[in-house]
This record gives structure tokens, sequence and C-alpha cells, in this order.
């Protein structure tokens, strides 16, 4: 029992050292909040360049460099690219760590969200867009009051598990030294030489937080659940 | 003159589907394409509205070569009842009819809406507004999408098989529809396989074969007394 005492009382409370937790806590939640957000916005704007590419046969160069930007980061490690985004591309800048952080996994995710939008927007029946064509909807209109939503509904699932290996995925910021959950609880421990408590709280926010989200995707899944016919 | 199809040809890949088509069809017809699987009724019927590009050839729209340009600007003019119905999945009812009137801005909100409860009355199904469409029947929906055609103040709706999906207790319910409509000055033109109903609504028959036009003309002499062949064989067949 003292030992185990001993052990928590050297890995949180000791000089304060709960504090790395909570800043880890908070820049994972910072960087795992906007990577979403930027991966979202981004695999949107990128999976509807190539479907009205494929629909229409227009913007071809646009179209090609996102399919470019899609093979590219599907096909290279996450932390390769976290390594050049930090190391290369913003070796000179004085962006903070926590935006490169961000950029790189925002800019990683929307590859993924972008192929699974693509991958809703393909199953849909086609007669659905020839519908739309027939009452005189333009492109843009088909795709958010028709294509969109049905396309949204049957994809959630992937989705959902495309943001939980996201947020996981951020634990590798520590490798540019943002000081995230992981690297916190490495820190830790390279003081205390006593790996049991800090990993085992940083499984148990990460089960935490892993676990709202799929709540919350399952809501929304419910939510949407009316459009999916079967 | 509504339509004017000349030499029109289309292609997949290197099979001919159309070979050659020529037509003239006049404001207020109402035709009945009839003809054997794969002759190409569909395929025309696409080819009308734009669904399909003809390969050459060229398609007149009130006297306009009709090309993407002059498809944009008329708006939903042509209509489309599509075999699988095709509603929106995604919409109720009400939205399904309402959606593209105001977004085309043909008429707002509230005149939608009241014509679209006008429609349902008529269709006997004004309880069904805020139903999606996978809580209808199939007569239901086609019914719905018959409407949501009618929605748009069409020129001319192309119905492609609009019964051949349904389980036969429901044919009579949509055929009875489409007849009232063609009470209405609109242009209407339906590949079907139904010749009772042919019979009662069209003023022109067509049959088609291979991708042509085999023979044409008032019900009388195509039912009756069918001058090729090929029409006489497939009438008997398919009696
Ligand atoms: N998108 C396409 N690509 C390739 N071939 C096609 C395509 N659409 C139709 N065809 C072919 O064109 C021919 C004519 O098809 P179409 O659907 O127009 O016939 P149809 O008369 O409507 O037949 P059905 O009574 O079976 O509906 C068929 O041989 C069909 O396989
Ligand atoms: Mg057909």
């Amino acid at each position: 029992m003292g030992e185990i005492w001993d052990s928590f009382y050297q890995t949180f409370i000791f000089e304060d050292r709960y504090l790395y937790f909570l800043e880890g806590i908070k820049f994972t939640l910072i960087i795992a909040f906007f990577s979403i957000l930027l991966g979202l916005i981004l695999g949107v704007f990128i999976s509807i360049v190539r479907d009205f590419h494929k629909q229409t046969g227009k913007w071809f160069l646009l179209s090609k460099i996102c399919d470019i930007y899609v093979y590219v980061i599907r096909g290279t490690p996450t932390l390769l690219q976290l390594m050049i985004l930090y190391y290369v591309i913003f070796k000179t800048s004085t962006l903070s760590p926590i935006i490169v952080g961000i950029l790189t996994f925002g800019i990683n995710s929307g590859a993924y969200v972008a192929e699974i939008f693509r991958a809703g927007y393909d199953g849909i029946d086609k007669g659905q867009r020839e519908a739309s064509k027939t009452l005189g909807l333009n492109y843009l209109k088909t795709m958010r009051y028709i294509i969109f939503p049905q396309a949204l509904a049957k994809i959630f699932p992937a989705l959902g598990n495309e943001i939980i290996t996201l947020v996981k995925e951020t634990s590798i910021a520590g490798y540019v030294g943002i000081v995230e959950l992981i690297k916190a609880a490495d820190i830790i421990s390279s003081r205390t030489y006593d790996y049991f408590f800090p990993l085992i709280i940083a499984a148990i926010v990460y089960l935490l937080l892993t676990f709202i989200l799929s709540k919350v995707m399952k809501y929304g899944e419910r939510k949407l659940n009316h459009v999916v016919s079967g | 003159m509504l339509y004017q199809v000349k030499k029109l040809v289309k292609k997949f890949g290197n099979t001919s589907v159309l070979k050659n088509i020529n037509l003239e069809i006049e404001e207020n017809e109402k035709i009945v394409i009839i003809g054997p699987s794969g002759s190409g009724k569909s395929t025309l019927l696409r080819c009308l509205n734009l669904l399909e590009k003809p390969t050459s050839g060229s398609i007149y729209y009130h006297g306009h070569r009709l090309d993407d340009k002059l498809y944009k600007s008329i708006q939903g003019k042509i209509g489309m009842v599509f075999q699988n119905y095709q509603l929106f999945d995604n919409l109720t009812v009400i939205d399904n009819l309402t959606l593209a009137p105001v977004l085309n801005k043909l008429m707002s909100k509230e005149e939608a809406i009241s014509k679209a409860r006008r429609y349902l009355r008529q269709i006997h199904l004004e309880d069904k507004e805020n139903s999606y469409p996978m809580d209808l029947s199939g007569g239901q929906k086609q019914r719905v999408a018959i409407i949501r055609s009618l929605m748009m103040n069409p020129e001319v709706i192309l119905f492609d098989e609009p019964t051949s999906a349904l389980d036969p207790e429901m044919i009579g319910e949509v055929l009875s529809l489409i007849l009232e409509v063609s009470r209405e000055k609109i242009t209407m033109i339906v590949v079907t396989h139904e010749l009772n109903f042919a019979q009662e609504f069209a003023t022109r028959v067509i049959f088609m074969d291979h991708g042509k036009i085999i023979e044409e003309g008032d019900k009388e002499q195509m039912f009756k007394h069918p001058r090729t062949n090929r029409l006489q064989q497939f009438l008997s067949n398919i009696q």
C-alpha cells in the first residue's frame, strides 16, 4: 500500500506534477478539436471539388491537385508529415508547435475525410441526381439539399472512426516537442522512473475521450437515421 | 412544334443504341412508346431531356437547339417520372414537392406548400405530407413523384415505365393518375407495356426495335391494323 501511495505521490503531487497532466490534456484536446474541424472542412471541400469534376467534367486541374493531395497524404506516415511540416516547411517560422500540430493532423485527416465522403456520394443511386436535374436544380443545389445529406447519413459511422483515429494519432505530437498528454506522461515518468501511473492516466483519458466521442457520434447517427432508407 | 428530333444517333462505346431517329412532337400530344427490351426506348426518352448526350444529330425544343444552355434556361419544364420513383429519400413528401419550385423561384414557399397540399388531396395522400418516402408504398411513391413533376408547371412530362416496378394491385392507381393528368394541356410521352392504358391514353403510338422507330401512328392503326411484321409479332407476344 505504502509503495503505491508513494508512486502516486511522486507522479502527481510532488512539485505539483499534476499540472503537467492538465497541460497535456489541454493541448491534446485543443489539437484534437481544431484538427477535426480543419479535417472536416478540408475533406468536405476536396470531396466536392472532385465530385463536381466527376459529374460535370469541369475543374480538371483543381480536381487533379486534390487527387494528388489525397494520394500523398494517404501514402505516407502521419509522423513523417508532422516532421516535414515542423522541421522543413515551418522550420524558420515562428508558428507555435501547437499550430503546426493542428495543421498536420487537420491536413492529414482531410484526405481521409475526403475519401469517406467520396464513397458516400458514389453510394447514392445516380437516379437521385437525375431526378434533381430534371427538376431544374443545378450541381450545388443538388449537392446541398439531396446528395450531401444522404451521404452524410450513410457515412456517419465511418466518419466517427476517422475522428477517433485522429484523436489517438495526435499522441505523436510529442515528437516535435508539444507537451500533449503522452509527452506529459513521458516527462513525469522519466523523472520518477515509474511508468505505471502516468501511462494508466494517459490511457484512461484517451478512453474517456473516445468514449464520449463515440457516444456523440451514435447520437448523431440516430438523428440522421430516417435518411438511410436501408 | 414542341420537339423536332433530327437524325438522332446515340452510341454507348461502339454499340449504336439509337440509329437515326427522326421524330416530331406537337404540343399537347399524348404519346406512348412501345417496343421490346433493349430497343432504346429509355435512351430516346433520356435524350429528350439531356440525361444522355446525343452522339450525333439534333433535338429542337420549340425550334431551338436543345443544349445545356437552353436546358438550364427552361428550368424543369421537361419533367420526368422514373421507373423507380426517385423521390428524395432524405426529404419528407411535402419537401420533395416544394424543394425545386421554391429553389427555382417559381413560387414562394407558402404558395408551393398550398399547391402541394392541393395535389396531395387530389391523390388522397394529404395525411402523408410529413412522411418520408421509405414509409410509402410503391404506388404512393410514384403518385407523389408524378405530382412532384407537376409542381414545376411542366410543358412536357416523360414517363419511363412508370408502373413496371409496382406490385400489380398498385398499377391501377398510378395509371389512373396519369390519365387524370392527361386532361391537362401538357405534352406527355410514356414508355409502357400496359396496352389497355395505351388504348385509353394515347393520341399517337410509336413502336421501336433495335434503336429505330419501326412504325408509328394512331392507336387504332397501331393496335388493330399493324403494318409491319415486327409490330404484329411484338403485339402477339405481349398479349
Ligand atoms: N449507360 C449505358 N451504357 C451502355 N449501354 C447502355 C447504357 N444504357 C443503355 N444501354 C444499352 O442500350 C440498349 C438500349 O437500352 P434502353 O434502356 O434504351 O432500352 P429500353 O428499350 O428502355 O429497354 P427496357 O424495356 O429493358 O427498359 C440496351 O442494349 C442497353 O444495354
Ligand atoms: Mg427502359
